[in-house]
C-alpha cells in the first residue's frame, strides 16, 4: 500500500478535511433556509398583523356605528334631564365590548342641575345597569382632553386608553358631540370600551410560543400585550420603547418587531414580536445534530476503509501462503499417489479418487510367497491430517505383512501402533486379506471396515465380522476368517465413498445401485476388472451429478483367476549330477511363460544353490535322500518348493558372505544362499512334518 | 560344458562354452589344470560361448584368480553375457576380476 505512508495520519486529515466541508455546506446551507425561513417569516407576521388591524378596527368602528345609529335616542331623551338615563342604557346595551356610557352637558345646560351634568350607566356582572350623575365639584369634566378637543375641533374623537376600577381594566371612551338645531355643541355623549379582549385577540393565535402582539398608542402607552405570565415586563418594555424610540432592529438582539398603524392620524400602533432565537434554535440544534452524525459517519467509513485496505493486504499475504501451501498439499497428493499401487496385474485393479487434495483413504496389495496381501482403510475425516495417519497405516501393512502371514496379526500390531499417542482421537476403518493365489484361500480380518463383495454368478457380501477399527483401544484382538475362494471369484472392495456418494437432494448411491451395475457387469462381455471399477466410478460420479465429491471414492478388485496356474515337479536323490536333470526340469517348465533369459537363468541358478545345499548337507555322508522339487506359477509368479527330509536347516538365516573382500581373503562357501536370495523375490522355510520345506518365490510381471 | 584352451606367448585363453553347473564344475576345474600354471603369463577367459553359471563355477575361477595372483598373473573374463553378468555382480567377483 504505497499511497498510505503515513496511514493513520493521512487518514485522520482525510476525515477532518471532510468534515470541515460537510460543515461549510451545511452553513451556507443553513444561512440559505434562514433567510428563505425569515421572509417566510415577516410575511407570516405581517398577514397576522393585518388580521388584527381589522379585527380591532372592525371592533371600534362597531362602537362608532353603535353611537352614530343610536344616539338619535339620546338626542331625543335630552328634552327632559332624567330621561337621558334610560337612554343611556339602552345605548350601552347595544355593544358587548361597550362598558358603561355617559353624557356631559355643556355647563348649566339644565339650569336645574347647576353647572355640571353628566348621567352614567354603566354594566354590572349581574345583567343590570348602575345609573349614576358624576358631574360635580370632584368631576369637572369640562377640563378633559376629549371635552376641549370635541370643543374645538366640533367632531368626535377617541381617548387615549386609560386603567380604571379595582382590576385595572383597560378601557378607552369614543367621545361624540351632541348638537342642537343651531349647531351648537350641548353635549358629549361617549361609550367606554373594554380593551381587555384585546391582549387577548391579540395574543390568541400566535405561530411561536414566543411571539406576541402589543397594541400602542400614538402617544407610546401600551393598551395590550400578552398576559404577563408568558412575559416578564422588562421584555415587555423593551419592545415598547424601542418601538417609541424608533431604534434600528439591531438593537433587540433575537427579536424581530414588526409594526402597523391602526385607523387615522394619530396612530396607534399595532406591534408584532418575534423571536427568532426560537425559530431557528430547533434548527441549529438539528444542524448540530447533523453535523455529529456526519463526522461518526466519516469515522465509521475511515475505519471501514483501514480495515478493508488492511484486509486486502492480509488477503495478498493469505493467498501467498495458500498458493505455496497448496503447492505443498500438491507435492503431497503427489506422494500420496506415487505410494499408491500403479501397475496392476490382471487380477487385480484398484482406483483412489480423493475428494480433497490429499485423501484419507488407502489401497494396497502386493504378492508374497504366492499370496496375494491386499488391504483397503478408511480413515475418519478428510485431509491432511488423515493422510498422514493413511501414510502410516500404509507403512505399518507393507512392513507387517513382509514377515507375518496372518492378517489379524499385522491388524494387532498396526493397531498397537496406530494407537500409541493418538491424541487426535482418530480412527481407520481396514480390511486385510491373504489370498493363496493357487489354492485360493482367503485368509483375511476386518476392522470395522465395509464388507466386500463376493462375485461369483451371485452377488453377496464376505460375511466378514466387523471387529473394532484400528486405533480405537490398544489391546483389541482382531479376529481372523478364512474361505476358499472358487476360481475365477471377484472380490470388490470398496469404502463408503462409493455407498454414501451424494447427489444434490441428499441422496446416497447406495447398495441397491451397486447391486444393479454388479448385476450388468456379470452380462457384459469385457469382465476385466477395470472396466468393473471404472464403470462403478462412473455410475457414482453420474448418480452425484453436480453435487460436489463427499468423500474419496476408493475401490480395490481382484480375481482368483486360475486360469494359468500350472504346477510340475521332480524327485531327485542328494547326488550332484542331479542338478543337471533339476536344470532341464526347470527349463521346461519356465519355457511356456514369458520371460528373458537372465530371469530365468536367475531363477535356475536361485533354485540350484538351494538345491546343491540340500545335496551337500541334508543327509549324513553316504546316505541317500530325496529332494522333491515342486514348480508352480499362476501366470505372474513361479514358486519353487524344495522339500526333504534331511537335519532341519533354515538357511534363510544363514549370514551373507562379504562381497567385498579382496581374492586372497575371499571365502568359497556361502555365495549360494547368497544368490538364491538375490535372484528370487522371497524365500521362506517351514519345518513341516519333519521335512523341511523351502519356498523360493518369483515376479515375473 | 567343454573348454578349450590357447597359449601363446604372452597369454593363456580359455575358452569356456555351455553351461558350468554344480555338476560340471568338478570337470571344469580338472580341465582348466593348465591355467594354474600360468608362468607370468595373462590368464584370458573367454565367456562367449559359457551360457550359465553356478557358485561352483565361480569357485573354479576364483582358484584360478588366487593362483594367478602369486606368480604376478592377471586374469581377464572377455565376452561375458549378461546372465553371467548379474551372478559376477551379485557376488562381488566383478571388483576382484579384470572383465573386458
Amino acid at each position: 500500500m504505497l499511497p498510505f505512508k503515513n496511514g493513520w495520519m493521512s487518514r485522520v486529515g482525510i476525515v477532518v478535511l471532510a468534515a470541515v466541508l460537510v460543515e461549510l455546506i451545511s452553513i451556507v446551507q443553513y444561512e440559505r433556509v434562514r433567510r428563505i425561513m425569515l421572509e417566510d417569516m415577516e410575511i407570516r407576521g405581517r398577514l397576522a398583523l393585518g388580521r388584527l388591524t381589522d379585527k380591532i378596527q372592525s371592533t371600534l368602528q362597531i362602537t362608532e356605528t353603535t353611537m352614530r345609529e343610536n344616539l338619535w335616542d339620546v338626542r331625543h331623551s335630552i328634552v327632559h334631564p332624567d330621561s337621558v338615563f334610560p337612554a343611556m342604557v339602552r345605548l350601552i346595551d347595544n355593544n358587548p365590548h361597550v362598558e358603561g356610557g355617559f353624557v356631559a352637558f355643556t355647563p348649566y345646560y339644565y339650569p336645574s342641575k347647576g353647572r355640571l351634568f353628566e348621567p352614567y350607566a354603566a354594566k354590572q356582572g349581574d345583567g343590570t345597569y348602575r345609573v349614576v350623575q358624576l358631574g360635580g365639584p370632584d368631576h369637572d369634566y369640562t377640563q378633559n382632553d376629549e371635552y376641549i378637543w370635541i370643543m374645538d375641533h366640533q367632531a368626535p374623537c377617541w381617548s387615549d386608553p386609560y386603567q380604571y376600577g379595582p382590576d385595572s381594566v383597560s378601557f378607552t371612551t369614543y367621545s361624540y358631540p351632541i348638537f342642537d338645531a343651531g349647531g351648537e355643541i350641548v353635549a358629549i355623549c361617549g361609550l367606554d370600551v373594554n380593551l381587555s379582549w384585546l391582549g387577548d385577540t391579540l395574543n390568541s393565535h400566535q405561530f411561536f410560543p414566543s411571539s406576541f402582539c402589543l397594541l400602542l398608542t400614538p402617544e407610546g402607552e401600551l393598551v395590550a400585550g400578552p398576559p404577563g405570565e408568558r412575559f416578564s415586563p422588562e421584555e415587555i418594555n423593551n419592545v415598547v420603547s424601542f418601538v417609541n424610540q424608533g431604534l434600528p432592529e439591531s438593537a433587540l438582539p433575537g427579536l424581530t418587531v414588526l409594526q402597523t398603524t391602526l385607523g387615522k392620524d394619530p396612530y396607534w400602533k399595532l406591534v408584532q414580536v418575534y423571536s427568532t432565537k426560537e425559530l431557528f434554535a430547533k434548527m441549529h440544534q438539528q444542524r448540530r445534530q447533523q453535523f455529529i452524525l456526519v463526522v461518526l459517519c466519516l469515522a465509521v467509513l475511515a475505519f471501514v476503509i483501514n480495515r478493508f485496505s488492511r484486509n486486502e493486504r492480509k488477503l495478498l499475504v493469505t493467498s501467498a501462503e495458500k498458493a505455496r501451501m497448496s503447492g505443498e498439499l500438491d507435492v503431497a497428493r503427489k506422494i500420496q499417489q506415487e505410494m499408491l499401487p500403479k501397475s496392476f496385474p490382471s487380477f487385480v485393479y484398484g482406483s483412489l479418487e480423493p475428494a480433497l487434495e490429499v485423501g484419507g483413504d488407502l489401497i494396497d496389495f502386493y504378492t508374497r510367497d504366492g499370496k496375494l496381501f491386499f488391504c483397503i482403510g478408511d480413515v475418519s475425516g478428510k485431509g491432511v491430517p488423515s493422510a498422514m495417519l493413511m501414510s502410516v497405516a500404509h507403512s505399518l501393512f507393507r512392513i507387517l505383512s513382509q514377515k507375518i502371514d496372518s492378517p489379524s496379526k499385522i491388524l494387532d500390531y498396526m493397531n498397537k501402533e496406530l494407537g500409541r499417542g493418538n491424541d487426535s482421537n482418530m480412527f481407520m476403518t481396514f480390511f486385510l486379506g491373504c489370498l493363496d493365489l493357487y489354492s485360493g484361500e482367503l485368509r483375511f480380518s476386518n476392522a470395522g471396515h465395509d464388507k466386500p463383495y463376493v462375485i461369483t454368478r451371485d452377488i453377496t457380501l464376505l460375511p466378514s465380522k466387523a471387529n473394532l477399527p484400528l486405533a480405537v483401544f490398544p489391546n483389541t484382538q482382531y479376529e481372523e476368517q478364512t474361505c476358499t475362494l472358487a476360481p475365477g471369484t471377484l472380490l470388490l472392495l470398496y469404502t463408503d465413498g462409493l455407498t454414501e456418494a451424494k447427489n444434490m437432494e441428499r441422496q446416497a448411491f447406495g447398495r441397491p445401485r451397486i447391486q444393479a451395475v454388479l448385476e450388468k457387469f456379470l452380462t457384459s462381455a469385457d469382465q476385466s476388472l477395470f472396466k468393473l471399477v471404472s464403470t462403478l466410478s462412473e455410475e457414482a460420479h453420474a448418480f452425484a451429478g453436480a453435487a460436489p465429491q463427499s468423500d474419496d471414492l476408493t475401490m480395490l478388485a481382484l480375481r482368483f483367476d486360475t486360469s494359468a496356474n500350472r504346477r510340475d515337479q521332480i524327485t531327485l536323490v542328494n547326488k550332484k549330477s542331479e542338478v543337471t536333470r533339476m536344470g532341464s526340469f526347470v527349463k521346461a517348465f519356465l519355457g511356456p511363460l514369458e520371460m528373458d533369459q537372465r530371469t530365468s537363468a536367475g531363477m535356475r541358478l536361485a533354485l540350484e544353490e538351494a538345491v546343491v545345499n540340500v545335496i551337500n548337507y541334508a543327509y549324513p555322508a553316504g546316505e541317500e535322500g530325496e529332494v522333491l522339487i515342486q514348480a508352480d506359477t499362476n501366470g505372474h509368479e513361479v514358486r519353487f518348493t524344495i522339500t526333504d527330509s534331511g537335519y532341519p536347516f533354515d538357511p534363510t538365516t544363514v549370514l551373507e558372505p562379504d562381497t567385498t573382500l579382496d581374492a586372497q581373503n575371499r571365502p568359497i562357501g556361502g555365495l549360494g544362499i547368497l544368490l538364491s536370495r538375490k535372484l528370487m523375490d522371497s524365500i521362506s522355510y517351514n519345518r513341516k512334518d519333519g521335512k523341511n520345506v523351502l519356498s523360493l518365490t518369483k515376479n515375473i510381471l | 560344458m567343454t573348454t578349450t584352451i590357447q597359449e601363446t606367448d604372452k597369454s593363456i585363453i580359455a575358452f569356456l562354452s555351455g553351461e558350468m553347473d554344480t555338476a560340471a564344475a568338478a570337470q571344469v576345474e580338472k580341465d582348466l589344470q593348465p591355467l594354474l600354471d600360468s608362468k607370468g603369463k595373462e590368464i584370458v577367459l573367454d565367456c562367449k560361448e559359457l551360457e550359465y553359471i553356478s557358485s561352483s563355477g565361480l569357485r573354479v575361477l576364483l582358484s584360478i584368480l588366487k593362483q594367478a595372483q602369486t606368480v604376478g598373473s592377471r586374469v581377464v573374463l572377455k565376452n561375458v553375457n549378461d546372465v553371467i553378468h548379474d551372478v559376477l555382480d551379485i557376488s562381488g567377483f566383478i571388483s576382484i576380476f579384470d572383465i573386458e
